[in-house]
C-alpha cells in the first residue's frame, strides 16, 4: 500500500509546529521558575516526540537536531546543567532553528547554504553547554533582532493558513442539524401545497421549527469558528522575554482567562496591535531593574494579558506595572504648555496618545517609537468594530483595555424605519424604545430633548439627519442608545423589533458614508443600512456646535426631490 | 438600419462588437453588450446618506448590495421618474482598479446592435447632452447617432462625487471617522 507522503508530510508539520511551540512556552517557563520539573518533563516530552516524528518522516537531520536539544533538557533535568538565561537563550535559537528547518522541508528548493550553516551553529551551541568536558563557551546568540521577531511574531501566523481544526464532534453536530433542516423543508413543502384546512397554521409552524434548527445551525458554525486565546497570548511570553532581555530589562508575561474564545478572523487581526502595546510595554512602561529597585519594585516587570468575555464582546486588557504615562511627556509631545495640561482630564490627556505619530520615549528604540503608533492600533481595532481605551496612573503602570466583537459576520440588529427605509441599530447599543410625544421641544434641524426617566436626553432625528424627504408619520418613536457614557435618543418613524443581521460591506463607492457602518438585507429582501452610533452621535454632537440658520446642503433638495417621488410612486 | 458589408478578413475597419442601448432623458446610448451582466425591473431603493445626488441608492442583487446610478442627474437633467418601462441595467465597472457591479436606471432599453469601428465617430467637443469625457465615441445607425458611454470613467467614484450632493445635513459635514466594516469579512 502506497502511503500519501504529502499526506503524511501534513499532519507531521501541524504536529510539529504545535511541539515546538510547546517547548518554546516551557522553555520561557523554565527560566522563570527553574524548579519545575513538570515543566521541563514537557518540554522534554514536547523534544521527544518531534524527534520521534521526525525520524518517521524521514526528516533525519531534523531528528538529530532535536536529539541535541534533548541532551540538553537531559542533563538539566538530571542537574547537570543549571538554568541560566543564556542556556534558555540557545536552546531558543535553537527551537528557531528546527522551525526554519521544518518551513524549509516544505518548500521544494533546498535552503540555502548560509541559513543551514546558522542552524548549525545554533544547535553547535547548545552541543557545547551539554558537554561536560570543555570550558563553557561564550553563547554569541543573542536571541533575535527585534525586526527578526516582528517578523517571526506575524509569519507565525499565516503559517496554518485559512485552516482551522474543528472537533469533529461539532462537524457531526452540523452534520446532523442539517439533516433535521431539509426534513424541516420537507415537511413545510408538503404543508405548502396542500390545501386543506389549518394548512397554513400547520406550514408556519413548521417554519417556525426550521427556522430554530438553522438559528442552532448557525450558532453551531459560529462556535466553530472560535478559537481560544490561549495558545495566541502563549505565543507572547517568548516574545516578552527576548525583547526584555534585549533592552536589559527584566519582564515575565502573565496570562488569565486563556479558554476564552474569539472568531478565527477577530484573532488574527489583533496579533498585530497586541505585539504593538506589548513592544509599547516594555519600551515605554516597564523601567530598567536599577530604577524599579530604587522605587520599590520588583526588578522583574510584571506584563499581564487578560481576556474577558462580556455579553456580546471580548475585553482584552494588557496591563503593566511600569512607569505609566507621565503627564508632562505627553503634554510635551502633543505640544501643549505645561499648565493647559494641567487642565486636561487624565483621560483627555491620554487622548492624544491616539494622535498619528506620538511616541513620549525620548530615544527612539528599535523596539518602538518608530512612528508607528497608538493610532494604527486604534485604526485596526476600530475596523474591527471594536474599542481601545487607555488608563494609567503614573509611576504604578498603565492598562490599555480592547474591546472586541465576538464575530464579524453577524450582529444582533434592532431594526426601525425612517421614511419608508430600514435602517438597523446594532441591539447591543439599544437600551430601550419610548414614544416620542408631539408636544417635546423640537429644533428645526430636528433634534431636541426628552425626558427619559426624569431626565433630560438629547435626541436625533434620522430624517433629518440624513436628509430624508418624506412626511413625518403623526407617532415617532425614540430607541434609546448608551455607548459607552454618552446616551442619547434616535427618533424613528416605527420600531420593527430586533433581528439578526448579515453584515455586507457597502462597498468602494460608499467608503466615506458618515455613519453608517455597514449594510445588511433586511426580511422584505431591500438593503438596511446598519448605523455606527457612536459616529452617529459624534456628527449630532458636531452639527450643534456648528448650528447655522441655513444649511449649505439644503438648497440642492430641489434636485432630490422628484427623485423622491418616483421612489413613492414606484412603492 | 443598413448592414455594413462583411468583409473576408477582419481589420481596423470591420472589426465587430455587438452593443446594448437604451434611453436615458431622451437620448439613446449603448455599452458593450459584454459590460451588462442583467436587467432588473426597477425595485425600491435604499437611500444612503450623503451619497452624491445621481447614486439613488442601493438594491439587493442576490444577497450583494449593488449601488444604482441615475446617469440622468449626473448629466444635468431631471431624475428619471419610474415608469412601466423604467429598469436597472447591471453592468460591471472598474473602480479604482477593482471590478465592481453597479446599476444604470434608464427610462426603457431599447436593443442590441451591431458596430463595426467604421461605424464609430469620434464625439464632438460639444452638443451632447453627456459631458465628451463621459462618451468613447457615436455609433452610427442609420441616420442616428447612438451615445457609447465609456462607463469606467461616468461611472467612477471621483465623476459621481463631482456632482450635486445629495440634500441633508451629513452630505454637506465631513464624516468625523469612516464607519467601515472589515471589508474582507
Amino acid at each position: 500500500m502506497e502511503i500519501d507522503h504529502a499526506l503524511l508530510m501534513q499532519t507531521f508539520s501541524a504536529e510539529a509546529e504545535e511541539q515546538l511551540a510547546a517547548m518554546e512556552q516551557g522553555l520561557c517557563g523554565i527560566e522563570q521558575r527553574p524548579d519545575d520539573g513538570e515543566l521541563l518533563a514537557s518540554v522534554f516530552r514536547a523534544a521527544h516526540t518531534f524527534k520521534g516524528n521526525a525520524g518517521t518522516v524521514g526528516l533525519h537531520a531534523l531528528a538529530a537536531h532535536a536529539d541535541a536539544i534533548e541532551d540538553a533538557l537531559d542533563a538539566m533535568r538530571t542537574g547537570r546543567l543549571a538554568v541560566d538565561a543564556r542556556l534558555v537563550s540557545a536552546l531558543l535559537a535553537a527551537v528557531d532553528a528546527l522551525r526554519a528547518e521544518l518551513a524549509a522541508t516544505g518548500d521544494e528548493g533546498a535552503g540555502d547554504e548560509g541559513a543551514s550553516k546558522a542552524h548549525d551553529a545554533a544547535f553547535a551551541a547548545v552541543q557545547r553547554l551539554v558537554k561536560p568536558t570543555g570550558e563553557r563557551l561564550p553563547v554569541a546568540q543573542p536571541a533575535e533582532s527585534a525586526g527578526g521577531l516582528a517578523a517571526r511574531a506575524s509569519a507565525s501566523a499565516p503559517a496554518h493558513g485559512n485552516t482551522l481544526r474543528i472537533d469533529a464532534a461539532k462537524l457531526d453536530r452540523m452534520l446532523s442539524l442539517s439533516g433535521e433542516l431539509s426534513i424541516a423543508r420537507g415537511r413545510l413543502r408538503t404543508h405548502l401545497l396542500g390545501a386543506g384546512p389549518g394548512a397554513l397554521e400547520q406550514a408556519l409552524e413548521s417554519h417556525v421549527e426550521a427556522d430554530r434548527l438553522y438559528r442552532e445551525l448557525q450558532d453551531e458554525i459560529m462556535r466553530a469558528r472560535l478559537v481560544p486565546l490561549g495558545p495566541i497570548f502563549r505565543q507572547y511570553q517568548r516574545v516578552v522575554r527576548d525583547l526584555a532581555l534585549e533592552h536589559g530589562k527584566r519582564a515575565e508575561l502573565m496570562i488569565e482567562g486563556e479558554d476564552v474564545e474569539i472568531d478565527t478572523t477577530v484573532a488574527e487581526h489583533v496579533r498585530g496591535p497586541i505585539m504593538h502595546m506589548l513592544r509599547n510595554a516594555l519600551d515605554h512602561g516597564i523601567e530598567s531593574p536599577e530604577r524599579r529597585n530604587a522605587v520599590g519594585k520588583d526588578a522583574v516587570g510584571r506584563i499581564t494579558l487578560v481576556a474577558r468575555r462580556d455579553a456580546s464582546h471580548i475585553a482584552i486588557e494588557l496591563r503593566d506595572d511600569g512607569a505609566g504615562f507621565s503627564r508632562s511627556k505627553i503634554a510635551a509631545r502633543a505640544g501643549l504648555a505645561l499648565e493647559d495640561a494641567h487642565a486636561l482630564e487624565d483621560a483627555e490627556l491620554l487622548e492624544r496618545v491616539f494622535e498619528p505619530g506620538f511616541s513620549t520615549a525620548e530615544l527612539r528604540s528599535a523596539l518602538s517609537g518608530r512612528g508607528v503608533g497608538m493610532d494604527v492600533v486604534r485604526r485596526n481595532i476600530e475596523a474591527l468594530r471594536g474599542t481601545v481605551a487607555i488608563t494609567s496612573e503614573e509611576g504604578v503602570g498603565s492598562t490599555v483595555v480592547l474591546r472586541l466583537p465576538l464575530t464579524l459576520a453577524i450582529i444582533d440588529g434592532f431594526f426601525v424605519d425612517v421614511a419608508g427605509d430600514t435602517y438597523v441599530i446594532p441591539l447591543e447599543a439599544v437600551t430601550e424604545c419610548q414614544e416620542l410625544l408631539p408636544e417635546t421641544v423640537r429644533h428645526a434641524d430636528g433634534s431636541g430633548v426628552v425626558s427619559f426617566r426624569g431626565q433630560p436626553l438629547p435626541y436625533l432625528r434620522l430624517r433629518e439627519l440624513f436628509g430624508l424627504e418624506h412626511a413625518a408619520p403623526g407617532r415617532e418613536h425614540i430607541a434609546v442608545v448608551k455607548i459607552g457614557e454618552r446616551q442619547a435618543g434616535i427618533a424613528v418613524d416605527a420600531l420593527l423589533g430586533q433581528d439578526q443581521a448579515v453584515i455586507k460591506p457597502l462597498g468602494p463607492l460608499f467608503r466615506d458614508v458618515p455613519a453608517v457602518a455597514g449594510s445588511t438585507i433586511g426580511g422584505d429582501g431591500r438593503v438596511a443600512l446598519i448605523l455606527d452610533v457612536a459616529a452617529l452621535l459624534d456628527l449630532a454632537e458636531a452639527r450643534a456646535q456648528q448650528r447655522s440658520p441655513l444649511s449649505p446642503a439644503r438648497s440642492s433638495r430641489d434636485a432630490t426631490r422628484p427623485r423622491e417621488r418616483a421612489d413613492r410612486e414606484h412603492a | 438600419m443598413t448592414q455594413p458589408v462583411r468583409a473576408n478578413e477582419p481589420t481596423e475597419n470591420t472589426r465587430k462588437a455587438d452593443y446594448l442601448t437604451f434611453f436615458i432623458a431622451g437620448e439613446e446610448y449603448g455599452i458593450p453588450i459584454l459590460r451588462a451582466r442583467e436587467i432588473l425591473e426597477l425595485q425600491a431603493l435604499t437611500r444612503v446618506p450623503a451619497a452624491p445626488a445621481c447614486v439613488r441608492g442601493v438594491l439587493n442583487l442576490r444577497g450583494a448590495v449593488v449601488p444604482v446610478v441615475d446617469l440622468a442627474i449626473q448629466f444635468g437633467q431631471p431624475a428619471c421618474t419610474a415608469g412601466k418601462l423604467t429598469c436597472v441595467v447591471v453592468v460591471e465597472v472598474a473602480l479604482a482598479g477593482e471590478l465592481a457591479v453597479m446599476g444604470l436606471i434608464v427610462d426603457s432599453v431599447h436593443q442590441t446592435i451591431e458596430l463595426s469601428e467604421s461605424e464609430i465617430e469620434a464625439t464632438p467637443a460639444f452638443g451632447t447632452i453627456a459631458r465628451c469625457e463621459f462618451l468613447t465615441g457615436m455609433g452610427r445607425v442609420g441616420a442616428k447617432f447612438v451615445l457609447l458611454l465609456d462607463l469606467d470613467s461616468a461611472l467612477s467614484a471621483e465623476q459621481l462625487y463631482r456632482g450635486v450632493p445629495a440634500a441633508g445635513a451629513v452630505a454637506g459635514g465631513q464624516a468625523e471617522k469612516g464607519g467601515g466594516l472589515a471589508a474582507d469579512v
